[in-house]
């Protein structure tokens, strides 16, 4: 994709030209809007490639424009919000935001946000499944169902797999308790959070080298959980 | 005198006196001279004077006299006495009748009034008893109520002068019986003169209530209500003294827990003030420190002609980057503070492996720690915890922040967990040169820095009150165990109690077995 257009709502004028110099030196094309009405209207009247929207607009609530902007374009939106909002995230996460930034975040952050996103957009949701390596020596065979880490086959249950294979479908997405109890146990689970947790960290001791440290299966605290697809490239950008 | 209804069994009781000694004279009218039977007949007289008041007596004395005449003086079985010497004996038993009933009469008023003193002393004494062990106004209130209503058969209401306005004011109750001009008059004119008004009193006594003002030192705190059970009937004087004594201990008692708690509210906004003017200073020392340093960096990148290097361009904006996340961290704690403090903190408790939040906080403080090794300890078996994840996060990033910076870099800092009967105990332990003995309990206190004059700049002291105030609404502990100048160990207990709803361990491990 050529200079993909990236739409930015956001009322904050500093944190605009944070994102604006950093998104154009990274070879984005950047439109930008200071409310959700403006935002809307350049949602629908520029058509980009992908929105980054403030959650704490003065003029709309972000849940609205979160369905408004779903209605307007296909594009993957970016929420990007205060830390202790993350009722808010959950909920605009499961109203059909792809993802989401808490402020402050760094460049590297954002930008890895906005490549992730971008992918799976241009990615049909149905693409053929082929054997994906992650980080610390894992890989994940789709086909043949299999996990190797280090050479050697890791012998997950049935639910350990069917969660890490929902991760690696979505892997650099974070995925909310809620999705992925919906489509590891069914609708009637969504509220069996503990479940989740309980797989995950059998999870993270079959593949992380040190479960309290993980690299690859990262606790999105509040939110959900994301596959990290590569390991974090220096100390400083981890956070 | 009682009421007709007290007396009608004395009287019945005096005539069976009178029937009976007339029954015995005529068993034995035979070998009895007609004195014998008037020293009988006497005898029951006195009886009954001993036993009752002055009318059953005179009665009993009367009827001893008509059936003497009657029956044992001839001639027989008429009113009428030939004898002179019988109006004597007629005379005498009226005399002793009369003598008799009113001792008797003397000797009740002085045992009644003897009861009567007693229970009022036991009831001041008991209100006052109870008053003392209220623990606020409204439990004194209460107890208050409890002691009129029993005093007056009543029902009684508190107005506090401040919820009470003038009478005029639309603040008094409209509720019955204050909806009766008579009652508020009586009100008002208890109110203005500071004496009882209403029922039972001599000021406006038709109103159906009666009113006594709570008179207290300086002025009057309050208006008492009482409304009779039986309106027709008023309190007799030794009853309403008992109740006026009541309420000036009332009054008194509400007066001085009124002041008491002024003063209590004074004292409170002294050492919240005292301690926002901390807050501040503090807060302007911490956040300004990072902030000078961003602001020096930045501008001098900016400024920079060509002269700095890679690195040192390196060096600034890593210090820039770090010197932020220090404010950022701050700015987190400065916040969950005033949830802790005003009461807000909400806490969504979910249960959870305590490695989940952990982690997330080793994350978060992975450039702060880079100088200190830290190893985790968390047996593979230890249970869910229910607790709110961002604000356990929050609690380990604070002990982990504070056993970096308190340690020499490159000592070790371990992190374990243990079960105990009901409960998870965490500990954070670090190598540095602990916390001085006695001060275990100080560190937990707002502000508490370990050494303000050698250690600038290094936090607002919140980090471990805030942990407390987290831990404390997860119904845990936190302390420092006593590490004899090994380090410092920070314990925190997370209470579990059952088991996280339909998950079930025999599930997860069967089916772990299955597939291997």
């Amino acid at each position: 994709m050529p200079n993909p257009l990236i739409l930015v709502v956001e009322d904050e004028p500093h944190m605009r030209r944070f994102l604006r110099t950093t998104l154009r030196a990274n070879g984005y094309h950047v439109v930008e809007a200071a409310t959700a009405r403006e935002g809307l209207m350049q949602a629908g009247g520029r058509n980009p490639d992908l929105v980054l929207l403030d959650l704490g607009l003065p003029d709309r609530d972000g849940r609205e424009v979160t369905r408004e902007l779903r209605r307007a374009t296909r594009a993957p939106i970016i929420v990007v919000s205060a830390r202790g909002q993350e009722h808010e995230k959950v909920a605009l996460l499961d109203l059909g935001a792809d993802d989401y930034l808490t402020k402050p975040f760094g460049a590297a952050e954002l930008l890895a946000r906005i490549r992730v996103a971008l992918r799976h957009s241009a990615q049909p949701p149905d693409a053929l499944e082929e054997p994906v390596f992650l980080a610390g020596g894992i890989m994940v065979d789709a086909i043949r169902r299999q996990v190797i880490r280090d050479g050697e086959e890791i012998h997950l249950t049935p639910t350990e797999y069917k969660l890490l294979a929902t991760l690696v479908r979505q892997v650099g997405r974070v995925l909310t308790h809620r999705q992925l109890l919906q489509e590891v146990w069914g609708a009637n689970y969504t509220g069996q959070t503990h479940y989740l947790r309980v797989y995950m960290a059998q999870l993270r001791h079959k593949l992380e080298a040190d479960p309290t440290r993980p690299r690859l299966l990262i606790t999105e605290p509040g939110i959900g959980y994301r596959l990290r697809e590569e390991p974090a490239r220096s100390r400083i950008d981890s956070r | 005198m009682k009421t007709d209804r007290t007396t009608v069994p004395e009287y019945l009781a005096a005539a069976g006196v009178v029937a009976v000694a007339t029954a015995v004279c005529l068993a034995l009218r035979a070998r009895f001279a007609p004195i014998d039977v008037a020293m009988v007949l006497l005898a029951g007289v006195v009886l009954v004077g001993a036993r009752y008041r002055k009318g059953p007596s005179l009665f009993a004395a009367l009827l001893s006299i008509l059936t003497f005449d009657f029956l044992f003086v001839p001639p027989y079985y008429r009113l009428n006495a030939n004898d002179s010497g019988y109006y004597l004996t007629f005379g005498v038993m009226l005399v002793v009748a009369l003598t008799m009933g009113r001792l008797t009469t003397r000797v009740r008023e002085q045992r009644e009034a003897a009861a009567e003193r007693e229970r009022h002393t036991a009831a001041l004494y008991a209100l006052d008893r109870d008053l003392a062990a209220a623990p606020d106004t409204d439990s004194l209130l209460t107890a208050a109520l409890g002691h009129l209503n029993k005093e007056t058969s009543g029902e009684t209401t508190v107005l506090l002068a401040d919820t009470l306005g003038s009478v005029g004011d639309p603040c008094w109750p409209h509720d019955p019986p204050f909806d009766q001009p008579d009652v508020r008059i009586a009100g008002t004119w208890a109110l203005e003169h500071t004496e009882p008004a209403g029922w039972s009193t001599e000021n406006c006594a038709d109103a159906a209530a009666l009113l006594l003002p709570l008179r207290g030192t300086s002025q009057t705190v309050g208006l008492v209500v009482i409304r009779p059970a039986d309106p027709g009937t008023p309190l007799s004087p030794e009853r309403l003294g008992t109740v006026r004594n009541l309420v000036d201990i009332i009054a008194d008692a509400v007066e001085r827990r009124q002041l008491a708690e002024r003063n209590e509210r004074v004292r409170v906004e002294i050492e919240a003030e005292r301690l926002r003017t901390a807050l501040l200073s503090s807060l302007s020392h911490d956040l300004r420190t990072p902030l000078a340093s961003i602001e020096g960096s930045a501008s001098a990148l900016l400024d920079d002609p060509g002269q700095f290097g890679i690195e040192d361009r390196h060096d600034l904006l890593e210090g820039i980057l770090a010197e932020s996340r220090r404010m950022s961290r701050l700015v987190t704690n400065l916040l969950n503070m005033i949830r802790v403090e005003s009461g807000e903190l909400s806490v969504q408790r979910s249960w959870q492996p305590l490695e989940e939040p952990l982690g997330v906080a080793l994350l978060r403080m992975d450039e702060p720690l880079r100088e200190h090794p830290v190893t985790t300890d968390l047996p593979s078996d230890l249970p869910l915890v229910p607790v709110d994840e961002l604000l356990l996060e929050q609690v380990f990033v604070n002990l982990l922040e504070n056993a970096a910076r308190h340690t020499p870099a490159g000592t070790p800092i371990t992190v374990r967990a243990w079960q105990e009967p009901g409960e998870v105990v965490v500990e954070v332990g670090d190598q540095g040169p602990g916390i001085p003995p006695g001060e275990e309990e100080a560190v937990f206190g707002r502000f508490y820095r370990a050494d303000p004059a050698a250690d600038p700049g290094t936090g607002a002291g919140l980090g471990l009150t805030i942990c407390r105030g987290i831990v404390t609404a997860h119904g845990g502990r936190i302390w420092i165990e006593p590490s004899h100048g090994q380090g410092t160990r920070v314990r925190l207990s997370l209470p579990v109690r059952g088991v996280a709803a339909g998950l079930d361990p025999v599930e997860v491990a069967g089916e772990a077995q299955d597939h291997a």
